[in-house]
């Protein structure tokens, strides 16, 4: 009795993990782009980031957690606060509520498709969704994790969209630079 | 319900309000900030296909996808910087160089 008990807290676990980190996920969110300060914009951002990692190791995806945390809330939030701080932003003045109507009909669209996916996810649920069994997240940990599968799979057989990214990334450091540079002044 | 379906609804929430703050916002660096949200709404959504078929292709899109929101934030913040620097502001409505 009293395991049966256990397993179903532990089955019941992730799930309130979940919830919990989705609710707080949205109100970051709301936060982020509801704040008339930039900077607390950024720190929410940071925060929602966090989370974000959070779910994705619930979701079984450990390597992608930790290069969420690492990259993303550890470099790229730390380059919009400081650009922020450069520019010596002050609050805005406020949203912009004067909406036409092009406006209004896009908000409604986009509602209207919240409620519609949504609903559709909630009566039904997806296709194939049921088709999953514990058996084979327990292959991947025979084979070694999923950090071990991505590794191996990112190095052989993505291993030129790697060399690409670099190449990429190589690129934006060289276009930053040579946009964010300091115009000389003709004479 | 469970955990995959949960986050894609997740996702779809986090993308809109993204979407929300671009149309919303007039602030440069909250465009960029909101469009951080949208990709990361979409990263879920990989993340979660990626364990609904067992393949861990998609985890693979998740790093590209980081890699490429990390160039266009540099680039992106840039060009902020630029546009500062020439106009000193960064409003949205203040630039329609563009428009005819």
């Amino acid at each position: 009795m009293l395991e049966n008990l256990t397993g179903r807290l532990l089955e019941l676990l992730p799930f309130g993990f979940f919830h919990f980190f989705a609710m707080l996920i949205t109100l970051c969110s709301l936060m982020t782009i509801l704040s008339r300060n930039p900077v607390k914009s950024a720190i929410f951002l940071v925060i929602n980031l966090f989370l974000l990692a959070g779910v994705y190791a619930l979701l079984e995806s450990h390597f992608v957690a930790a290069i969420q945390i690492l990259v993303y809330a550890g470099a790229i939030t730390v380059l919009f606060v400081f650009v922020i701080m450069l520019l010596n932003l002050k609050a805005e003045a406020g949203p912009r509520f004067n909406l036409n109507v092009l406006d209004m009909l896009m908000f409604l669209i986009c509602g209207l498709g919240i409620v519609l996916v949504a609903a559709r996810l909630a009566t039904s649920g997806l296709p194939g969704v049921e088709a999953i069994t514990d058996g084979s997240s327990q292959a991947l940990k025979q084979l070694g994790g999923h950090t071990l599968v991505v590794a191996s799979v990112l190095m052989t057989k993505y291993i030129w969209p790697f060399e690409i990214a670099s190449f990429l990334i190589l690129l934006a450091i060289i276009a930053s630079v040579v946009i964010a540079r300091k115009e000389e002044v003709k004479k | 319900m469970n955990l995959i379906e949960l986050s894609f609804i997740l996702a779809i929430v986090v993308f809109m309000l993204g979407f929300i703050g671009i149309l919303t916002r007039r602030n440069l660096i909250m465009t960029l900030i909101s469009i951080e949200l949208m990709l990361n709404a979409v990263n879920l959504v990989f993340v979660g296909a990626s364990r609904l078929h067992q393949n861990v292709d998609g985890q693979i899109m998740v790093l590209f996808v980081i890699t490429v929101a990390a160039c266009e934030a540099a680039v992106g913040l840039a060009m902020v910087i630029a546009l500062y620097r020439r106009y000193g502001t960064i409003e949205n409505d203040f630039f329609r160089i563009l428009r005819g």
